[in-house]
């Protein structure tokens, strides 16, 4: 059963905005994501081998599957991160298989890590702003023209950062080194940065990895208002029982292929699918 | 002793090398790039600037014959414009080799390899710039004749000129890294792979910062050949590039008062002032030994005992920018936080 952002949440705090839990409004529409006949090599090794599927819109898709079935590897290859050596990946009917991470984050799609993702050195709310795209400030000239140039739009987006750090509890973190926080701590600034640039297509590694149940439903709680706001999500998670809640359509990979799709109660009727978890 | 000319030797050497220390700090305190071949920068804007006022190798103005492979005769500040061009081409050039694919150690050993190529290029090739003899006779800027260091008069209005520029560029630092700018370096330097994803650049970002701290060091070499009025591969060999990550690491990485520290020390204390002791055993060859001695200790022991520096870099508290934040103990929020 996916999560309800509209039902009370058992989260000591989450504070929902109203139009969280309305219908997000975004109507179905062609798939925001399609990937056709993907494969990737390594040398010899193909992590990814002919994977073909679509992603609807406002919806968060599982990606799930045992450790080495090249979960990871795919969302690498959506993300730009790894260029795939067979097949392509569509964004909004454009093709994105060959531009670079960058060129395909400033096209809407941003990505959370595995492992830690935070900028350790910057502080919290550095953190959040380097979430934000297009800034006037990052630029020579920009930049040396000085506050005058780029401080409104700094200050519009401090305010906003802590608007978000707010709903999750850590403005008292503002401008404490992420490396200073606990793991759970920065998982959701993780997930608060990628927020900050408004993407359509947010892509999530193993958001609850680590981090104890407490802090897991928080997140759950969070991407749920995302997704009810009408933001797309993948998300790659070995937590079956946050799948189940969270994503009512769900992919499973084994040995780099799509083994199966569906919802996670289909899914666990699927002797194959068993048998795919249990013999790696 | 000619006390003003050790003063005005002392703030021209410290300026000039905080200045290249400001361009080794971009690349490696703010944005994690160990360039080992910064001294060629260096290198490159002193060579720009003397065959900029040298004039042609065929000219009459050529009194001493020396070789080189151009030049001209052009009017302060040209050549020093000249100097910073060549050196952010340079760094562009290097970076496209260097930056592109690699990252860490092997990024490091491959500016290493820059760095020895370079010299070996220029002491190989004497038509190019004049080998192992190097340039003399370069004419200071804005002074007729050129006569090496001119007197104490003409030494203290470069020292202050020197300062000035050391001030504007000083300004222009300070506007580059407490910007958005600044803030996208470090985040490179932190986490390259994840500032990709948050839509940066970063190989740009890091070519960028090769340019930028590339004329910076070209500056400094092209201020300094001004005044000492000779250059030659002698004075650019990487031991210099070692007292300049000294400087950055000992001053403070990140941190441009903290360079400024680190420099005052390295450049001012060490360098120029081991010069005034007395000599060792009667031999003044152990008395310059010290200078590298003394500055591989401080490294060792700021490694050790602060490895942030004397001045580490800052903490930027942008929540300052707006209304002072409730604090909420513990949080209200998603999650209830010790």
């Amino acid at each position: 059963m996916a999560l309800d952002p509209a039902q009370p949440t058992s989260v000591a705090g989450f504070r929902q905005r109203p139009d969280a839990v309305e219908s997000s409004g975004v109507p179905a529409g062609p798939p925001i994501l399609e990937v056709a006949a993907l494969g990737v090599t390594f040398g010899g090794v193909r992590p990814v081998v002919d994977v073909s599927f679509s992603v609807k819109r406002a919806a968060i898709t599982g990606l799930i599957g045992p450790n080495g079935a090249g979960k990871s590897t795919l969302l690498n290859v959506i993300a730009g991160a790894v260029r795939p050596s067979a097949g392509s990946v569509a964004f909004e009917g454009k093709r994105i298989t060959r531009p670079s991470a960058h060129a395909v984050a400033r096209l809407g799609i941003t990505r959370t890590f595995q492992l830690s993702g935070e900028f350790g050195g910057l502080t919290v709310l550095e953190n959040m702003l380097m979430g934000a795209r297009a800034q006037r400030g990052e630029s020579v000239i920009g930049a040396l023209l000085g506050r005058r140039y780029w401080g409104a739009q700094e200050r519009a987006l401090i305010t906003r950062a802590k608007e978000l750090l707010e709903e999750c509890g850590l403005v008292s973190k503002l401008d404490d080194y992420a490396r200073d926080l606990s793991g759970g701590q920065r998982r959701i600034v993780e997930i608060l940065r990628a927020t900050m640039a408004d993407p359509k297509l947010l892509l999530l590694d193993e958001p609850f990895a680590g981090i104890n149940k407490s802090t897991a439903r928080g997140i759950e709680t969070y991407l749920a208002t995302l997704r009810a706001r009408g933001m797309t999500m993948i998300m790659v998670e070995h937590e079956l029982a946050s799948v189940d809640r969270m994503c009512e359509d769900v992919l499973v990979m084994a040995r780099g292929s799509v083994i199966g799709r569906g919802t996670m109660r289909d899914l666990r009727g699927s002797r194959d699918i068993r048998q795919a978890y249990l013999a790696g | 002793m000619n006390w003003g000319f050790f003063a005005t030797t002392v703030i021209i050497y410290v300026v000039t090398s905080l200045i290249a220390a400001w361009g080794l700090d971009l690349q490696f305190g703010s944005t994690g790039v160990l360039n080992f071949s910064f001294i060629i920068f260096v290198a490159a804007g002193a060579y720009t600037a003397a065959i900029l006022t040298l004039g042609s190798p065929s000219g009459p103005g050529n009194v001493a014959q020396q070789q080189y492979f151009a030049g001209a005769t052009l009017p302060f500040p040209l050549p020093w414009i000249g100097a910073m061009v060549v050196g952010g081409i340079l760094g562009l050039l290097v970076g496209l080799v260097a930056l592109k694919r690699l990252r860490g150690d092997y990024e490091a050993i491959v500016m290493l390899v820059v760095s020895l190529m370079a010299l070996y290029i220029v002491l190989s090739d004497v038509g190019f710039l004049n080998g192992a003899s190097g340039l003399a006779l370069i004419p200071s800027p804005l002074q007729s004749g050129g006569n090496l260091t001119g007197g104490t008069g003409y030494g203290w209005f470069y020292s202050g000129l020197t300062v000035v520029v050391g001030v504007i560029v000083g300004f222009v630092m300070h506007r580059l890294m407490e910007s958005p700018l600044g803030r996208a370096l470090r985040a490179v330097r932190e986490n390259e792979r994840a500032a990709e994803a948050m839509g940066r650049n970063t190989a740009a970002l890091r070519l960028l910062v090769f340019a930028l701290g590339g004329s910076l060091g070209a500056l400094s070499g092209a201020i300094l050949v001004g005044f000492i009025n000779a250059w030659s591969p002698g004075a650019w060999g990487f031991a210099e590039t070692f007292l300049l990550f000294a400087a950055v690491i000992v001053g403070g990485q990140g941190n441009l008062v903290g360079v400024a520290v680190g420099a005052f020390i390295i450049f001012g204390l060490i360098i120029q002032g081991v010069l005034f002791l007395p000599q060792i055993g009667g031999d003044s060859a152990l008395t310059e030994c010290l200078q590298w001695i003394t500055a591989g200790l401080l490294i060792l022991l700021s490694m050790w005992l602060r490895p942030q520096g004397i001045i580490p870099e800052r903490r930027r508290r942008l929540s300052r920018w707006i209304a002072p934040a409730r604090r909420k103990r513990n949080g209200s929020g998603l999650l209830r936080w010790r």
